[in-house]
Protein backbone atom coordinates (compact mmCIF):
# COMPACT_ATOMS: atom_id res chain seq x y z
CA UNK A 1 0.00 0.00 0.00
CA UNK A 2 1.41 3.78 -0.79
CA UNK A 3 1.57 5.96 2.23
CA UNK A 4 0.49 9.07 2.54
CA UNK A 5 2.91 12.24 3.80
CA UNK A 6 2.33 11.33 7.57
CA UNK A 7 2.83 7.90 6.87
CA UNK A 8 6.26 8.48 4.52
CA UNK A 9 7.78 10.78 7.59
CA UNK A 10 6.54 8.13 10.33
CA UNK A 11 9.84 6.50 12.18
CA UNK A 12 9.94 3.10 10.98
CA UNK A 13 9.26 0.03 13.59
CA UNK A 14 12.44 -0.55 14.09
CA UNK A 15 15.14 0.18 17.03
CA UNK A 16 16.42 3.77 16.40
CA UNK A 17 19.79 2.27 15.66
CA UNK A 18 18.32 0.25 12.96
CA UNK A 19 17.45 3.15 10.49
CA UNK A 20 19.12 6.94 10.04
CA UNK A 21 17.49 10.58 9.35
CA UNK A 22 18.21 11.04 5.64
CA UNK A 23 19.08 14.44 6.43
CA UNK A 24 22.30 12.97 7.65
CA UNK A 25 22.92 13.17 3.83
CA UNK A 26 21.92 16.65 2.81
CA UNK A 27 21.99 19.10 5.22
CA UNK A 28 24.98 21.55 4.84
CA UNK A 29 24.91 22.27 8.81
CA UNK A 30 25.52 19.31 9.70
CA UNK A 31 27.88 18.54 7.14
CA UNK A 32 30.46 21.43 8.08
CA UNK A 33 30.06 20.09 11.87
CA UNK A 34 31.44 16.94 10.90
CA UNK A 35 34.26 18.83 8.98
CA UNK A 36 34.50 20.50 12.32
CA UNK A 37 33.88 17.60 14.61
CA UNK A 38 35.36 14.13 12.76
CA UNK A 39 37.46 14.98 9.50
CA UNK A 40 39.79 17.32 11.55
CA UNK A 41 40.34 14.81 14.32
CA UNK A 42 40.82 11.34 12.88
CA UNK A 43 43.70 9.97 10.98
CA UNK A 44 43.20 8.85 7.50
CA UNK A 45 45.24 7.43 4.67
CA UNK A 46 46.39 10.14 2.20
CA UNK A 47 48.34 8.07 -0.27
CA UNK A 48 50.89 4.96 0.26
CA UNK A 49 54.76 5.22 0.48
CA UNK A 50 55.23 3.86 -2.98
CA UNK A 51 53.35 7.09 -4.71
CA UNK A 52 57.25 8.79 -3.15
CA UNK A 53 59.71 6.21 -3.91
CA UNK A 54 62.98 8.30 -3.87
CA UNK A 55 64.20 11.27 -1.64
CA UNK A 56 62.67 14.66 -2.81
CA UNK A 57 59.67 12.83 -4.28
CA UNK A 58 56.40 14.94 -3.46
CA UNK A 59 52.89 13.59 -3.70
CA UNK A 60 50.04 16.54 -3.31
CA UNK A 61 46.62 15.36 -1.56
CA UNK A 62 43.79 16.59 -0.28
CA UNK A 63 42.91 15.68 3.43
CA UNK A 64 39.53 15.11 4.24
CA UNK A 65 39.00 18.14 5.86
CA UNK A 66 39.32 19.92 2.90
CA UNK A 67 42.92 21.16 3.09
CA UNK A 68 45.40 20.66 0.92
CA UNK A 69 48.58 18.94 1.54
CA UNK A 70 51.95 17.82 0.53
CA UNK A 71 53.15 14.91 1.37
CA UNK A 72 57.48 14.93 0.93
CA UNK A 73 60.25 12.10 1.23
CA UNK A 74 62.93 14.25 2.63
CA UNK A 75 66.87 13.56 1.66
CA UNK A 76 66.78 11.96 4.59
CA UNK A 77 63.99 9.16 3.23
CA UNK A 78 61.70 10.12 6.02
CA UNK A 79 58.12 10.39 4.74
CA UNK A 80 56.63 14.10 6.12
CA UNK A 81 53.59 15.71 5.03
CA UNK A 82 52.96 19.21 5.26
CA UNK A 83 50.11 21.86 4.47
CA UNK A 84 50.55 22.78 0.71
CA UNK A 85 50.55 26.48 1.41
CA UNK A 86 52.90 29.06 1.55
CA UNK A 87 53.93 30.63 4.43
CA UNK A 88 54.50 33.92 2.47
CA UNK A 89 50.80 34.64 1.02
CA UNK A 90 49.01 31.43 1.11
CA UNK A 91 49.85 30.14 -2.37
CA UNK A 92 49.55 26.66 -3.38
CA UNK A 93 53.23 25.35 -3.18
CA UNK A 94 53.29 22.04 -5.37
CA UNK A 95 50.77 22.53 -8.46
CA UNK A 96 51.87 19.44 -9.62
CA UNK A 97 50.53 15.58 -8.08
CA UNK A 98 53.29 14.33 -8.24
CA UNK A 99 57.42 15.28 -8.78
CA UNK A 100 60.76 15.39 -7.44
CA UNK A 101 62.81 18.36 -5.72
CA UNK A 102 65.17 18.59 -3.28
CA UNK A 103 63.35 22.55 -2.52
CA UNK A 104 60.03 23.75 -3.01
CA UNK A 105 59.89 27.08 -4.62
CA UNK A 106 56.52 28.89 -4.48
CA UNK A 107 55.91 30.22 -7.85
CA UNK A 108 54.44 33.58 -6.67
CA UNK A 109 57.54 34.84 -4.84
CA UNK A 110 60.14 32.57 -5.23
CA UNK A 111 59.69 31.43 -1.35
CA UNK A 112 61.83 28.30 -0.98
CA UNK A 113 61.47 25.02 1.32
CA UNK A 114 63.99 22.29 2.15
CA UNK A 115 62.33 18.87 2.16
CA UNK A 116 61.60 19.26 6.33
CA UNK A 117 59.60 22.14 6.05
CA UNK A 118 62.27 24.80 6.66
CA UNK A 119 61.81 27.85 4.68
CA UNK A 120 65.74 28.25 3.46
CA UNK A 121 65.11 31.28 0.91
CA UNK A 122 62.95 34.72 1.02
CA UNK A 123 63.67 36.75 -2.15
CA UNK A 124 65.35 39.80 -1.04
CA UNK A 125 64.59 39.19 2.63
CA UNK A 126 67.09 41.56 4.07
CA UNK A 127 65.45 44.72 1.97
CA UNK A 128 62.01 43.85 2.29
CA UNK A 129 61.86 42.66 6.12
CA UNK A 130 65.20 43.70 7.36
CA UNK A 131 65.55 42.04 11.07
CA UNK A 132 61.22 41.75 10.86
CA UNK A 133 60.86 38.66 9.55
CA UNK A 134 63.04 35.41 9.89
CA UNK A 135 63.32 31.93 8.02
CA UNK A 136 63.17 30.14 10.77
CA UNK A 137 59.74 31.40 11.65
CA UNK A 138 58.37 30.69 8.22
CA UNK A 139 58.49 27.14 8.18
CA UNK A 140 55.85 25.37 6.42
CA UNK A 141 52.92 23.81 8.73
CA UNK A 142 53.80 19.77 9.32
CA UNK A 143 51.05 17.65 10.25
CA UNK A 144 51.25 14.32 12.28
CA UNK A 145 51.98 11.40 9.49
CA UNK A 146 52.66 7.90 10.03
CA UNK A 147 53.94 5.56 7.78
CA UNK A 148 52.52 1.30 8.20
CA UNK A 149 49.97 -1.06 8.32
CA UNK A 150 51.03 -1.78 4.62
CA UNK A 151 53.03 1.48 3.58
CA UNK A 152 49.85 3.47 3.81
CA UNK A 153 50.78 7.44 4.88
CA UNK A 154 48.39 8.48 7.27
CA UNK A 155 47.75 11.92 8.78
CA UNK A 156 45.78 14.00 11.60
CA UNK A 157 45.63 17.74 10.91
CA UNK A 158 44.78 17.81 15.24
CA UNK A 159 48.33 17.91 16.63
CA UNK A 160 46.66 16.86 19.57
CA UNK A 161 45.43 13.67 18.62
CA UNK A 162 45.78 9.91 20.04
CA UNK A 163 48.42 7.64 18.26
CA UNK A 164 47.23 5.73 15.16
CA UNK A 165 47.53 2.12 17.00
CA UNK A 166 44.89 3.25 19.07
CA UNK A 167 42.54 4.38 16.15
CA UNK A 168 42.98 1.28 14.21
CA UNK A 169 43.04 -0.94 17.47
CA UNK A 170 42.52 -4.38 16.04
CA UNK A 171 40.92 -3.89 13.19
CA UNK A 172 43.61 -4.53 10.24
CA UNK A 173 44.47 -7.29 11.94
CA UNK A 174 42.55 -9.20 9.66
CA UNK A 175 44.85 -8.48 7.19
CA UNK A 176 48.19 -8.17 8.67
CA UNK A 177 49.39 -10.80 6.95
CA UNK A 178 49.08 -9.96 4.20
CA UNK A 179 49.75 -6.25 4.51
CA UNK A 180 53.50 -7.31 5.94
CA UNK A 181 54.46 -10.30 4.03
CA UNK A 182 55.64 -8.46 1.39
CA UNK A 183 55.83 -4.55 0.47
CA UNK A 184 52.99 -2.97 -1.33
CA UNK A 185 52.86 -1.01 -4.86
CA UNK A 186 50.54 1.09 -5.97
CA UNK A 187 49.82 -0.10 -9.88
CA UNK A 188 46.27 2.21 -9.86
CA UNK A 189 44.95 4.88 -9.22
CA UNK A 190 41.66 7.23 -10.26
CA UNK A 191 39.28 9.59 -8.81
CA UNK A 192 35.65 10.34 -9.03
CA UNK A 193 33.51 13.34 -7.93
CA UNK A 194 30.42 11.80 -7.26
CA UNK A 195 27.46 13.89 -6.70
CA UNK A 196 26.44 12.26 -3.46
CA UNK A 197 27.23 11.93 -0.07
CA UNK A 198 30.56 10.14 1.45
CA UNK A 199 28.70 8.52 4.10
CA UNK A 200 26.39 6.91 1.48
CA UNK A 201 29.83 5.42 -0.39
CA UNK A 202 30.71 4.10 2.52
CA UNK A 203 27.60 2.38 3.69
CA UNK A 204 27.92 0.78 0.26
CA UNK A 205 30.94 -0.28 0.96
CA UNK A 206 30.07 -1.62 4.13
CA UNK A 207 26.80 -3.70 3.74
CA UNK A 208 26.69 -6.13 1.03
CA UNK A 209 23.05 -6.55 0.46
CA UNK A 210 24.24 -5.08 -2.51
CA UNK A 211 25.83 -8.02 -4.05
CA UNK A 212 22.50 -8.26 -5.43
CA UNK A 213 23.37 -5.31 -7.48
CA UNK A 214 26.35 -6.64 -9.41
CA UNK A 215 26.43 -9.23 -11.93
CA UNK A 216 30.13 -10.20 -11.26
CA UNK A 217 29.76 -10.03 -7.28
CA UNK A 218 26.38 -12.99 -7.76
CA UNK A 219 28.10 -14.67 -9.94
CA UNK A 220 31.39 -15.15 -7.76
CA UNK A 221 29.80 -15.03 -4.56
CA UNK A 222 26.73 -14.72 -3.81
CA UNK A 223 25.06 -18.00 -5.49
CA UNK A 224 28.68 -19.95 -4.26
CA UNK A 225 29.25 -22.30 -1.65
CA UNK A 226 30.57 -19.96 1.73
CA UNK A 227 29.10 -17.17 0.85
CA UNK A 228 26.16 -16.83 3.12
CA UNK A 229 28.74 -17.80 6.02
CA UNK A 230 30.53 -15.14 6.14
CA UNK A 231 29.84 -12.40 9.20
CA UNK A 232 30.74 -9.29 9.45
CA UNK A 233 32.47 -8.12 12.85
CA UNK A 234 32.87 -4.86 14.30
CA UNK A 235 35.73 -3.43 15.83
CA UNK A 236 36.37 0.17 18.57
CA UNK A 237 36.26 3.38 16.99
CA UNK A 238 33.49 2.16 14.35
CA UNK A 239 35.54 0.04 12.23
CA UNK A 240 34.07 -2.85 10.21
CA UNK A 241 35.76 -6.17 9.03
CA UNK A 242 33.81 -8.96 6.91
CA UNK A 243 34.75 -12.88 6.53
CA UNK A 244 36.66 -13.73 3.79
CA UNK A 245 35.46 -16.64 1.43
CA UNK A 246 36.77 -18.79 -1.92
CA UNK A 247 35.17 -16.68 -4.79
CA UNK A 248 34.43 -18.63 -7.83
CA UNK A 249 36.03 -16.25 -10.40
CA UNK A 250 35.44 -18.49 -13.21
CA UNK A 251 31.73 -18.61 -12.66
CA UNK A 252 32.03 -14.95 -14.14
CA UNK A 253 31.93 -14.66 -17.76
CA UNK A 254 34.37 -11.98 -17.97
CA UNK A 255 37.44 -12.93 -16.43
CA UNK A 256 40.20 -14.45 -17.35
CA UNK A 257 41.01 -17.82 -15.06
CA UNK A 258 45.03 -17.39 -15.33
CA UNK A 259 45.56 -14.19 -13.72
CA UNK A 260 42.84 -15.91 -10.93
CA UNK A 261 45.25 -18.36 -9.71
CA UNK A 262 47.69 -16.22 -8.54
CA UNK A 263 47.22 -15.31 -4.89
CA UNK A 264 48.60 -12.59 -2.57
CA UNK A 265 51.34 -13.36 -0.10
CA UNK A 266 50.58 -14.05 3.25
CA UNK A 267 46.63 -14.62 1.87
CA UNK A 268 44.55 -17.38 0.11
CA UNK A 269 43.99 -17.90 -3.74
CA UNK A 270 40.70 -15.84 -4.57
CA UNK A 271 40.26 -14.63 -1.16
CA UNK A 272 37.97 -11.91 -0.40
CA UNK A 273 38.95 -9.47 2.41
CA UNK A 274 37.01 -6.14 3.88
CA UNK A 275 37.49 -3.45 5.81
CA UNK A 276 36.22 -0.36 6.71
CA UNK A 277 37.61 2.26 8.65
CA UNK A 278 35.62 4.73 10.54
CA UNK A 279 35.00 7.87 8.45
CA UNK A 280 36.25 7.50 4.80
CA UNK A 281 38.06 4.69 4.51
CA UNK A 282 37.63 0.93 2.78
CA UNK A 283 40.47 -2.18 2.45
CA UNK A 284 39.02 -4.72 -0.05
CA UNK A 285 41.73 -7.57 -1.03
CA UNK A 286 39.90 -9.34 -3.47
CA UNK A 287 43.26 -11.61 -4.81
CA UNK A 288 45.12 -11.03 -6.90
CA UNK A 289 44.23 -7.48 -6.15
CA UNK A 290 44.36 -4.76 -3.34
CA UNK A 291 41.63 -1.97 -3.16
CA UNK A 292 42.04 1.34 -1.08
CA UNK A 293 39.07 3.68 -0.68
CA UNK A 294 39.73 7.02 0.45
CA UNK A 295 37.43 9.97 0.61
CA UNK A 296 37.04 13.86 0.65
CA UNK A 297 34.04 15.08 1.37
CA UNK A 298 33.20 18.47 -0.54
CA UNK A 299 29.97 19.08 -0.05
CA UNK A 300 26.94 16.97 1.64
CA UNK A 301 25.82 16.34 -2.01
CA UNK A 302 29.38 15.64 -3.50
CA UNK A 303 32.51 13.42 -3.03
CA UNK A 304 35.69 12.71 -4.03
CA UNK A 305 36.70 9.35 -4.34
CA UNK A 306 40.34 8.22 -4.75
CA UNK A 307 40.70 5.02 -6.15
CA UNK A 308 44.16 3.24 -5.30
CA UNK A 309 45.23 -0.33 -6.28
CA UNK A 310 48.13 -2.54 -5.32
CA UNK A 311 50.18 -5.18 -6.76
CA UNK A 312 53.42 -6.48 -4.49
CA UNK A 313 56.67 -4.84 -5.17
CA UNK A 314 59.62 -7.72 -6.63
CA UNK A 315 56.35 -9.06 -8.72
CA UNK A 316 57.56 -11.40 -11.33
CA UNK A 317 56.75 -9.02 -14.86
CA UNK A 318 53.41 -11.89 -15.26
CA UNK A 319 52.25 -11.57 -12.30
CA UNK A 320 52.19 -7.97 -12.04
CA UNK A 321 50.39 -7.95 -15.39
CA UNK A 322 47.81 -10.50 -14.12
CA UNK A 323 47.47 -7.67 -11.06
CA UNK A 324 46.97 -4.89 -13.38
CA UNK A 325 44.47 -6.65 -15.09
CA UNK A 326 42.70 -7.95 -12.82
CA UNK A 327 42.47 -5.03 -10.75
CA UNK A 328 41.45 -2.42 -13.39
CA UNK A 329 39.20 -4.89 -15.20
CA UNK A 330 36.95 -5.10 -12.45
CA UNK A 331 37.83 -1.60 -10.54
CA UNK A 332 39.18 0.50 -12.59
CA UNK A 333 36.95 3.49 -14.05
CA UNK A 334 36.05 0.93 -16.97
CA UNK A 335 35.78 -2.13 -14.53
CA UNK A 336 32.72 -4.58 -14.02
CA UNK A 337 32.10 -3.55 -10.43
CA UNK A 338 32.52 -0.02 -9.23
CA UNK A 339 30.66 2.24 -11.79
CA UNK A 340 27.39 -0.04 -10.50
CA UNK A 341 28.18 1.33 -7.05
CA UNK A 342 28.76 4.65 -7.97
CA UNK A 343 25.50 5.16 -9.95
CA UNK A 344 23.67 3.58 -6.98
CA UNK A 345 24.78 6.16 -4.60
CA UNK A 346 24.20 9.05 -7.06
CA UNK A 347 20.72 7.90 -7.38
CA UNK A 348 20.37 7.37 -3.43
CA UNK A 349 21.03 11.41 -3.52
CA UNK A 350 19.15 12.01 -6.47
CA UNK A 351 15.70 10.65 -4.72
CA UNK A 352 17.03 12.36 -1.01
CA UNK A 353 17.72 15.98 -2.32
CA UNK A 354 15.03 18.11 -0.01
CA UNK A 355 16.36 15.41 2.39
CA UNK A 356 13.27 16.82 5.15
CA UNK A 357 11.10 14.77 3.05
CA UNK A 358 12.78 11.98 2.53
CA UNK A 359 11.79 8.70 4.04
CA UNK A 360 14.35 7.51 6.77
CA UNK A 361 16.89 5.30 5.57
CA UNK A 362 16.60 1.76 6.67
CA UNK A 363 20.14 -0.21 8.02
CA UNK A 364 18.16 -2.56 10.21
CA UNK A 365 18.96 -6.20 8.54
CA UNK A 366 20.11 -8.37 11.64
CA UNK A 367 20.33 -11.84 9.70
CA UNK A 368 22.98 -14.28 10.64
CA UNK A 369 25.08 -13.36 7.59
CA UNK A 370 27.37 -11.27 5.54
CA UNK A 371 24.21 -9.22 4.96
CA UNK A 372 23.78 -8.18 8.46
CA UNK A 373 24.03 -4.57 8.52
CA UNK A 374 25.92 -4.33 11.89
CA UNK A 375 28.39 -2.95 10.17
CA UNK A 376 26.35 0.45 9.19
CA UNK A 377 24.70 0.38 12.70
CA UNK A 378 28.46 0.73 14.40
CA UNK A 379 29.35 3.17 12.15
CA UNK A 380 26.52 5.69 12.94
CA UNK A 381 27.09 5.08 16.54
CA UNK A 382 30.31 6.08 16.12
CA UNK A 383 29.53 8.87 14.49
CA UNK A 384 26.74 9.28 16.75
CA UNK A 385 29.58 9.74 19.56
CA UNK A 386 31.86 11.88 17.58
CA UNK A 387 28.98 14.15 16.13
CA UNK A 388 26.84 14.14 19.73
CA UNK A 389 23.61 13.39 17.95
CA UNK A 390 21.33 10.63 17.19
CA UNK A 391 21.61 9.71 14.10
CA UNK A 392 18.20 9.05 13.31
CA UNK A 393 17.28 11.85 15.07
CA UNK A 394 20.18 14.93 14.60
CA UNK A 395 18.03 17.72 15.48
CA UNK A 396 15.37 16.32 18.08
CA UNK A 397 12.59 17.73 16.13
CA UNK A 398 11.54 15.14 13.73
CA UNK A 399 8.52 13.70 16.05
CA UNK A 400 6.66 12.03 13.64
CA UNK A 401 6.87 8.57 15.98
CA UNK A 402 6.73 5.03 14.48
CA UNK A 403 2.95 3.56 14.10
CA UNK A 404 1.49 1.60 17.49
CA UNK B 1 54.55 4.34 -43.30
CA UNK B 2 53.94 7.25 -45.26
CA UNK B 3 51.28 9.84 -44.23
CA UNK B 4 48.92 11.31 -46.05
CA UNK B 5 46.06 13.20 -45.80
CA UNK B 6 44.03 12.30 -49.13
CA UNK B 7 44.20 9.49 -51.28
CA UNK B 8 45.35 11.67 -54.31
CA UNK B 9 48.37 12.38 -52.71
CA UNK B 10 49.47 8.97 -52.18
CA UNK B 11 53.56 8.84 -53.56
CA UNK B 12 53.58 5.36 -54.39
CA UNK B 13 51.00 4.94 -57.68
CA UNK B 14 47.97 1.97 -57.06
CA UNK B 15 47.37 0.17 -53.66
CA UNK B 16 49.69 -3.33 -54.04
CA UNK B 17 48.81 -5.94 -51.25
CA UNK B 18 45.43 -4.78 -50.07
CA UNK B 19 42.97 -5.75 -52.57
CA UNK B 20 41.60 -2.43 -53.42
CA UNK B 21 40.78 -0.87 -56.65
CA UNK B 22 41.97 2.26 -56.33
CA UNK B 23 43.40 4.35 -53.72
CA UNK B 24 40.42 6.14 -53.42
CA UNK B 25 38.59 3.33 -52.46
CA UNK B 26 41.63 2.28 -50.06
CA UNK B 27 41.32 5.81 -47.73
CA UNK B 28 37.27 5.52 -48.06
CA UNK B 29 37.75 2.02 -46.49
CA UNK B 30 40.17 3.15 -43.62
CA UNK B 31 37.74 6.14 -42.83
CA UNK B 32 34.51 4.72 -42.85
CA UNK B 33 35.79 1.76 -41.07
CA UNK B 34 36.59 4.18 -37.73
CA UNK B 35 33.74 6.10 -37.95
CA UNK B 36 31.66 2.72 -37.99
CA UNK B 37 33.38 1.86 -35.47
CA UNK B 38 31.79 4.83 -33.23
CA UNK B 39 28.78 4.60 -35.02
CA UNK B 40 27.90 0.70 -33.73
CA UNK B 41 29.12 1.69 -30.39
CA UNK B 42 26.53 4.55 -30.67
CA UNK B 43 23.67 2.48 -31.34
CA UNK B 44 24.58 -0.21 -28.40
CA UNK B 45 25.19 -2.66 -31.63
CA UNK B 46 27.88 -4.60 -29.97
CA UNK B 47 27.81 -7.23 -32.56
CA UNK B 48 28.10 -4.94 -35.44
CA UNK B 49 31.37 -3.75 -33.72
CA UNK B 50 32.80 -7.15 -33.76
CA UNK B 51 31.62 -7.51 -37.18
CA UNK B 52 34.46 -4.46 -38.09
CA UNK B 53 37.12 -6.18 -35.75
CA UNK B 54 39.89 -8.39 -37.21
CA UNK B 55 39.90 -11.91 -35.26
CA UNK B 56 43.25 -10.67 -34.51
CA UNK B 57 41.95 -7.11 -32.71
CA UNK B 58 43.81 -6.41 -29.45
CA UNK B 59 41.83 -3.43 -27.69
CA UNK B 60 43.45 -1.00 -25.00
CA UNK B 61 42.68 1.92 -22.72
CA UNK B 62 45.86 3.71 -21.53
CA UNK B 63 46.11 7.22 -19.81
CA UNK B 64 49.75 8.59 -18.31
CA UNK B 65 48.81 8.89 -14.66
CA UNK B 66 50.48 12.34 -13.47
CA UNK B 67 50.16 10.98 -10.14
CA UNK B 68 51.93 7.93 -10.82
CA UNK B 69 54.09 9.28 -13.10
CA UNK B 70 53.55 6.16 -15.23
CA UNK B 71 51.02 4.93 -17.88
CA UNK B 72 47.85 3.17 -16.80
CA UNK B 73 45.54 0.21 -18.57
CA UNK B 74 42.62 0.52 -17.67
CA UNK B 75 41.41 -2.31 -20.31
CA UNK B 76 43.05 -4.86 -22.21
CA UNK B 77 41.77 -7.28 -24.24
CA UNK B 78 41.88 -9.38 -27.24
CA UNK B 79 39.30 -10.33 -29.71
CA UNK B 80 37.58 -12.70 -27.78
CA UNK B 81 37.97 -10.97 -24.35
CA UNK B 82 36.28 -8.26 -25.96
CA UNK B 83 33.54 -10.45 -27.62
CA UNK B 84 32.51 -11.61 -23.62
CA UNK B 85 32.71 -8.36 -22.16
CA UNK B 86 30.13 -6.72 -24.83
CA UNK B 87 27.93 -9.84 -24.57
CA UNK B 88 27.92 -9.57 -20.38
CA UNK B 89 27.68 -6.17 -20.70
CA UNK B 90 23.88 -5.91 -20.83
CA UNK B 91 23.65 -8.20 -17.64
CA UNK B 92 25.50 -5.37 -15.88
CA UNK B 93 24.12 -1.99 -14.29
CA UNK B 94 25.54 1.03 -16.16
CA UNK B 95 24.64 4.87 -16.75
CA UNK B 96 24.71 3.97 -20.24
CA UNK B 97 21.66 2.14 -20.09
CA UNK B 98 19.91 4.26 -17.29
CA UNK B 99 20.52 7.62 -17.14
CA UNK B 100 22.55 8.71 -20.21
CA UNK B 101 23.71 8.01 -24.12
CA UNK B 102 26.73 7.70 -25.19
CA UNK B 103 27.97 9.66 -28.42
CA UNK B 104 31.32 9.45 -29.50
CA UNK B 105 32.77 12.56 -32.05
CA UNK B 106 35.52 11.74 -34.41
CA UNK B 107 37.89 13.17 -36.34
CA UNK B 108 40.53 11.22 -38.48
CA UNK B 109 43.94 13.07 -38.26
CA UNK B 110 46.40 11.25 -39.90
CA UNK B 111 46.16 8.02 -42.16
CA UNK B 112 49.67 5.91 -42.89
CA UNK B 113 49.91 3.08 -45.05
CA UNK B 114 52.51 0.62 -44.57
CA UNK B 115 55.07 -0.58 -47.64
CA UNK B 116 52.89 -4.14 -48.51
CA UNK B 117 49.92 -1.61 -48.38
CA UNK B 118 47.76 -4.29 -45.79
CA UNK B 119 47.90 -1.62 -42.74
CA UNK B 120 47.01 2.00 -42.29
CA UNK B 121 48.00 3.08 -38.89
CA UNK B 122 45.44 5.98 -38.12
CA UNK B 123 45.01 8.54 -35.50
CA UNK B 124 41.57 10.21 -34.36
CA UNK B 125 40.57 13.14 -32.18
CA UNK B 126 37.74 11.98 -29.79
CA UNK B 127 35.44 13.21 -27.64
CA UNK B 128 33.04 11.39 -25.35
CA UNK B 129 29.72 12.62 -25.00
CA UNK B 130 26.81 11.98 -22.24
CA UNK B 131 23.49 13.19 -23.08
CA UNK B 132 21.19 12.65 -20.05
CA UNK B 133 17.54 10.66 -21.24
CA UNK B 134 16.01 12.93 -18.76
CA UNK B 135 15.90 16.69 -20.32
CA UNK B 136 18.54 15.86 -22.59
CA UNK B 137 21.48 17.94 -21.45
CA UNK B 138 24.79 17.16 -23.08
CA UNK B 139 28.36 17.35 -21.36
CA UNK B 140 31.38 16.31 -22.13
CA UNK B 141 32.54 12.99 -21.00
CA UNK B 142 36.28 12.33 -22.41
CA UNK B 143 38.23 13.76 -24.52
CA UNK B 144 40.75 11.03 -26.19
CA UNK B 145 42.70 9.89 -29.33
CA UNK B 146 42.55 6.71 -31.10
CA UNK B 147 45.50 5.15 -32.42
CA UNK B 148 44.28 2.45 -34.86
CA UNK B 149 46.02 -0.20 -37.14
CA UNK B 150 43.27 -0.94 -40.08
CA UNK B 151 43.88 -4.54 -41.69
CA UNK B 152 43.61 -3.98 -45.28
CA UNK B 153 42.86 -7.74 -46.92
CA UNK B 154 40.97 -8.60 -49.72
CA UNK B 155 39.52 -5.39 -50.31
CA UNK B 156 38.04 -5.25 -46.94
CA UNK B 157 39.41 -3.16 -43.99
CA UNK B 158 38.91 -4.28 -40.53
CA UNK B 159 40.39 -3.05 -37.03
CA UNK B 160 42.99 -4.68 -35.91
CA UNK B 161 44.41 -2.55 -33.33
CA UNK B 162 42.74 -0.23 -31.27
CA UNK B 163 44.53 2.17 -27.94
CA UNK B 164 42.07 4.26 -26.88
CA UNK B 165 44.29 7.04 -25.42
CA UNK B 166 42.82 9.08 -23.07
CA UNK B 167 43.49 12.38 -21.98
CA UNK B 168 40.66 12.49 -20.07
CA UNK B 169 41.27 10.30 -16.56
CA UNK B 170 38.06 11.57 -14.24
CA UNK B 171 35.23 9.94 -16.37
CA UNK B 172 31.83 11.59 -14.99
CA UNK B 173 30.69 10.43 -11.50
CA UNK B 174 30.60 6.60 -12.31
CA UNK B 175 33.21 5.51 -14.98
CA UNK B 176 31.82 3.77 -17.97
CA UNK B 177 31.23 -0.17 -18.48
CA UNK B 178 30.66 0.58 -21.78
CA UNK B 179 34.31 0.74 -23.75
CA UNK B 180 35.06 3.94 -25.87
Amino acid sequence: MSRNATEWRRRPTLAPTHYVDPRIYTDRALFEEEREKIFKKVWSVVCHESEAPNAGDYRRCRHMSGKELLVVRGVDMKIRAFYNHCSHRGNLLAMEPSGNARRITCMFHQWSYDTRGNCVAITRQKEGYQDRVSRKDMGLREVRTEVGLGGFVWVNVDDGCGPLEEFVGDSLDYLKEELSAKPLEIISYHKAVVNSNYKLWYDTNSELYHDFLHHHNRKIALIQPGYWDRRVHVHDHGHVSVDSMECRYDAYEGNDGRQRRLGWPGGEVACHKLIDLFPTMTFILRAPAFRLDTMVPLAPDKVAIEFRGFAVKGDSAEDRAARVRDHNSIWGPFGRNLPEDEIAIVGQMMAMKGGDDSAYVLHGREEPSIQNEIGMRHYYGEWSKWMERGASDPFGNRAIAAAE
Amino acid sequence: MTTTGTATREPRGEPTGSGFESLAEREKAVRELVARTCLTMDAYDFAGYLDLCHPDFRYTITTYSPELRKDITWLDHDFAGMETLLEVLPLHASDHFLRLVMSRHLGVYTVAYSENDTRAAVVSGLQVFNTARDGGVTELLAVAKYHDVVALEGGEAKLLVREVRLDTRMLGETGSLIPF
